[in-house]
């Protein structure tokens, strides 16, 4: 029975779940993340406040997450962190200009086609979709940014994070970042 | 008459067919997880897969040598249907086999006849089931089955395989019957060899290849 299997499916399986991480890791994990963001909101507060340009996005959370909480991912490396963010940001704010109109319509198609490129470019990296919700969601400051918004918060954001990484991320004995460059 | 083995190679691994797998459960996979630092990104079913997968591939490179066409005897003059039973064992005791291919005038396999398939029909078992008789003086061979055709001996239909079959293909037509040989056929279906069980063992031994 085809419906059957199809709801089986959603039971899950036994299977998979995979362990706690031991203490020190998520010391590693907590202290990475603290130092990105940090570099990120400092960097933020010191030139961008006043400015009409932004450094700190939501996603870049999410980023930190992959980066620091999940270092081996495919999907925190630096070819998806920093090409998931840009990729994402062009089509966001892409979608914001030609859809607009209709802001349901626009954020959709935003994150859809986000998902479908980095497909396609082998840069998944999961906070890009939040990055093209943000772009197409604003703030009005987000909107008032334009195309500038992918260089701005979209590409030095990660870029910071990225070093913050790489300086980090190679100090325990247990780490190392990344697993490929491009 | 040839028949393919049943099993199918492009068939997905099942647990059975699958050479030397080792059967890997959750709490192996969530143990070497937990050995190894950090957070991994997997869950154990996508571990699983790309282990089967992987292991597949390992097995097929490191013995993509083995293919029928390769390992097979070259020189094999096929007995016919119609030749006398007198006329076919003097074939198996030149030829130095145990088993020989029935193929008709076109070369195309009709069926097999082993060393086996005749003992069946004198009454044995085996060998020294027979010599157990000819020591105890029974009558065992009678005069008229010198003269009767091999096609009345010969198992058929007769399990073969294709020149390029490989390693599994082999490996599951040789599970499939008790043979100790196997007709190799080419793409337009003649006769293109035999292959014993044996070369193909020796070929599978690691430490025997090159």
């Amino acid at each position: 029975m085809r419906l059957a299997s199809y709801l089986r499916k959603m039971r899950g399986s036994v299977h998979g779940r995979p362990p706690r991480v031991s203490l020190s890791e998520v010391l590693w994990s907590w202290t990475g993340a603290f130092l990105g963001i940090a570099a990120v909101a400092w960097l933020n507060q010191r030139f961008f406040i006043g400015s009409d340009l932004t450094l700190a996005i939501g996603s870049l959370g999410a980023s930190a997450v992959l980066v620091f909480g999940a270092v081996r991912s495919p999907l925190a490396q630096p070819r998806n962190l920093v090409g998931g963010h840009v990729l994402s940001a062009l089509v966001g704010v892409t979608c914001w200009q030609w859809l607009g109109g209709e802001p349901w319509l626009a954020q959709s198609v935003a994150v859809a086609t986000a998902i479908a490129l980095m497909h396609l470019t082998r840069t998944l990296h999961p906070p890009g979709g939040a990055t093209a919700l943000i772009a197409v969601i604003g703030s009005d400051q987000v909107h008032a940014m334009g195309y500038l918004f992918v260089l701005f918060p979209a590409t030095l954001g990660p870029l910071v994070l990225l070093v913050v990484a790489l300086l980090f991320n190679n100090l325990p004995a247990a780490r190392r970042y990344p697993e490929f460059w491009l | 008459m040839t028949q393919r083995p049943s099993r199918d190679s492009s068939e997905p691994p099942s647990a059975q067919d699958d050479l030397a797998e080792i059967e890997l459960t959750d709490d192996d996979i969530l143990e070497a997880m937990r050995e190894i630092p950090g957070y991994l990104d997997i869950t154990t079913m996508d571990f699983r897969a790309v282990y089967r997968l992987a292991h597949r591939h390992a097995i097929d490179r490191l013995f993509s040598g083995i293919t029928a066409g390769r390992l097979m005897r070259r020189a094999v003059s096929p007995l016919t249907p119609e030749t006398p039973l007198a006329a076919a064992i003097p074939s198996f005791v030149r030829q130095g086999l145990k088993s020989l291919p029935v193929a008709d005038g076109q070369q195309r396999v009709l069926g097999i006849l082993t060393e086996t398939d005749v003992m069946r029909r004198l009454g044995a078992e085996t060998f020294l089931g027979l010599l157990a008789r000819v020591i105890a003086g029974e009558p065992c061979i009678e005069p008229e089955l010198h003269h009767r055709p091999v096609s009345e001996f010969m198992t058929s239909p007769v399990v073969s395989v294709p020149l390029d079959a490989g390693l599994r293909e082999l490996l599951a037509a040789f599970a499939d019957h008790p043979g100790r040989a196997m007709p190799v056929i080419s793409a337009d279906g003649r006769l293109a060899g035999l292959l014993l069980r044996k070369v193909f063992l020796t070929a599978c031994h690691p430490d025997h290849r090159s």
